[in-house]
């Protein structure tokens, strides 16, 4: 009983015959591996990274309640008319509009963060949840931190800030939706203009709907408001906060960034699957032909291949999530990058991540698989 | 009069852009439960017709037939090696990474056989070859006997009409090669297959019923079946 369960349980399997021939070079497998999980690890880090940028920044939107954006045609330009907001308010379909300013500051040697500047009845602070102290008040030398750069910049409400070489008085901490504010400094509009130099300008004016009229889809009525503040203000743009989320240039430049690193990173990964599956299929010559010899056809053999480079692209794709996973939990708590991503993994890019991991397998196998494939039973029992 | 199982017509084989000639016209009948033994000096064109009766290469021009059908034009060459062939090679050429009882499901692996059944019959058969006790064992485990046993369990694997064997006895020594011709020949008998042996020995060339000599690509002298 005891010899025939033994014997039992020596099925083989055409999977387990796959992966004998990968053991059989473990070191080789495990170095390919290590190839390829790079790879899908910087891919699953930068692509993670920036799709988590532009995740935070629409919940900055969503959260604040703010429909559209108006903005210069370009993006980060702080140059457009603050008086412009007149007649922005004047518009039958806004509700409110108010000014802000977006840049990035170095605030300590280590730390730079995303700086707002607001004014101080901006209905965006109904977001925001004051943690100690107050809001600011405009023309005063104050900021707003929000509760992730506090603990990074180890500061409380009433403690003094340095922001190039001026002296801020922290009036109060927050605890905002996205990592996007919970890792920023806001201050009053008129404090970021003397900053910059930039008085009078602003990056944007954030604008909040009045309710659609009933029977007027959402969609309608955000193109229909769209069209009325463009026709109104000449030279400037109306966007909708989602596509201002996920379409401006900080957003494009991280997501083109993510996936040309990422893409090189995948080609040195895959080179390196197609050459250990070369020398395994060189080395393989004569097993191949005496596969061939005991009837297996051509696609088997071909199938052969190709589940062993998928299965070595499926195990690096695993490795990869991993390592990439592990890189966005560190962006994630440090603080030079923790303002602008969330720690978040979504299962999407988990999917995408496996599904190209075994497609570059699949791709690198292919030749090798090819040639092992036509190789004929008599020259490869031939071969030494 | 029953038709042959294998016959072949004028066989020819080139290499090298027919420089050499490895076969030069073969004319060959053989019937159903037949046992045959080729031989010849090396170089001959013994194994290259081995070769072409087991489906392994399409001869330069010639036809073999297979129960009356042309192999590589009416049977395709590897549903032919996978159910009517089983090879036993002078070099054993066991897969080195899998067990005894995993190396005889190989063929089978190009099967539509349940796993269970695969390693049932696996077990059976190298039981039927006195390796009961070996089955777990890898090929650089085994002696060189005992890697021909498992071989010989391999080709019958997906129990073939025709058992080929090319120098079954070139790497054993006098008492394994008495024991492995001793097994060959009562697979032949007891399950009434063709037994086709490729052998320079003339001990065990003389012990089949019919004996085929080659020399030079052509067949030198054939006795009556």
């Amino acid at each position: 009983m005891t010899v025939q369960s033994d014997r039992m349980s020596h099925h083989l399997s055409f999977t387990g015959f796959a992966w004998r021939n990968l053991w059989r070079r473990r070191l080789r497998t495990l170095l390919t591996l290590c190839g390829i999980g790079m790879a899908i690890g910087a891919f699953v880090g930068l692509v993670g990274f920036s799709r988590s940028f532009e995740h935070e920044w629409l919940q900055m939107y969503l959260s604040s309640g703010t429909d559209i954006a108006v903005v210069q045609q370009t993006f980060l330009n702080t140059s457009m008319d603050e008086s412009a907001g007149i007649t922005l308010k004047a518009l039958p379909s806004v509700a409110q509009a108010t000014p802000m300013i977006l840049n990035l500051m170095d605030l300590t040697q280590d730390v730079n963060a995303l700086a707002y500047g607001w004014m101080a009845d901006s209905y965006e602070f109904e977001s925001l949840t004051l943690k100690s102290g107050r809001r600011f008040k405009d023309g005063k030398p104050e900021v707003m931190l929000g509760d992730l750069l506090a603990e990074n910049l180890k500061k409380n409400a009433g403690d003094t800030l340095e922001i190039q070489g001026s002296s801020f008085t922290v009036a109060g901490i927050y605890h905002g939706g996205s990592a996007l504010e919970a890792g920023a400094v806001i201050l009053p509009l008129d404090q970021m203009q003397k900053l910059g130099s930039l008085q009078g300008k602003v990056t944007a004016f954030h604008v909040r709907l009045r309710p659609a009229p009933p029977g007027e889809s959402p969609d309608h009525y955000i193109a229909r408001a769209q069209a009325e503040i463009e026709a109104a203000l000449p030279g400037l743009r109306a966007v909708p906060a989602a596509e201002r989320a996920s379409n401006n240039q900080i957003v494009l430049l991280a997501h083109a960034a993510a996936w040309g690193t990422s893409s090189i990173a995948m080609l040195i990964g895959i080179l390196g699957i197609a050459n250990t599956m070369a020398m395994s299929v060189f080395e393989r010559t004569r097993e191949i032909g005496i596969l061939r010899a005991l009837g297996w056809k051509r696609w088997r053999i071909l199938l052969l291949i190709q589940t062993e480079a998928a299965a070595l692209g499926l195990a690096g794709g695993v490795l990869g999530i991993a390592v990439g996973w592990g890189a966005l939990r560190l962006l994630a708590a440090l603080p030079q990058t923790s303002s602008i991503v969330s720690a978040s993994f979504p299962l999407l890019l988990l999917v995408e991540a496996l599904g190209i991991a075994v497609l570059a397998g699949l791709a690198a196998g292919l030749v090798p698989a090819w040639r092992g494939a036509r190789l004929s039973p008599v020259e490869a029992l031939r071969h030494d | 009069m029953t038709s042959p199982l294998l016959e072949v017509r004028d066989l020819r084989k080139n290499y090298d852009d027919g420089r050499i000639e490895a076969l030069r016209g073969v004319d060959l009948s053989i019937s159903a439960g037949d046992y045959v033994a080729i031989s010849g000096p090396s170089g001959s064109g013994k194994s290259t017709l081995l070769q072409l009766l087991g489906g392994l290469d399409n001869p330069t021009s010639g036809e073999v037939l297979f129960q009356d059908a042309k192999l590589g034009s009416a049977i395709d060459l590897d549903s032919y090696r996978s159910q009517q062939v089983g090879f036993i090679f002078q070099a054993f050429y066991l897969l080195p990474t899998l067990r005894a009882i995993e190396n005889v499901q190989v063929p089978m692996l190009a099967g539509i056989q349940q796993a269970n059944h695969r390693a049932q019959r696996a077990a059976a058969l190298l039981c039927e070859m006195g390796l009961e006790d070996r089955m777990n064992q890898y090929p650089n485990e085994l002696s060189a006997g005992e890697r021909q046993r498992v071989a010989i369990a391999r080709a019958l694997a997906n129990n073939p009409a025709i058992l080929l064997a090319d120098e079954p006895t070139g790497n054993l020594d006098s008492m394994n090669s008495a024991r492995i011709m001793e097994i060959l020949t009562g697979i032949q008998k007891q399950r009434g297959m063709t037994l086709i042996v490729v052998t320079h020995e003339n001990e065990i060339a003389n012990a089949a019923p019919r004996h085929i000599r080659i020399r030079d690509g052509r067949i030198e002298g054939m006795p009556e079946p």
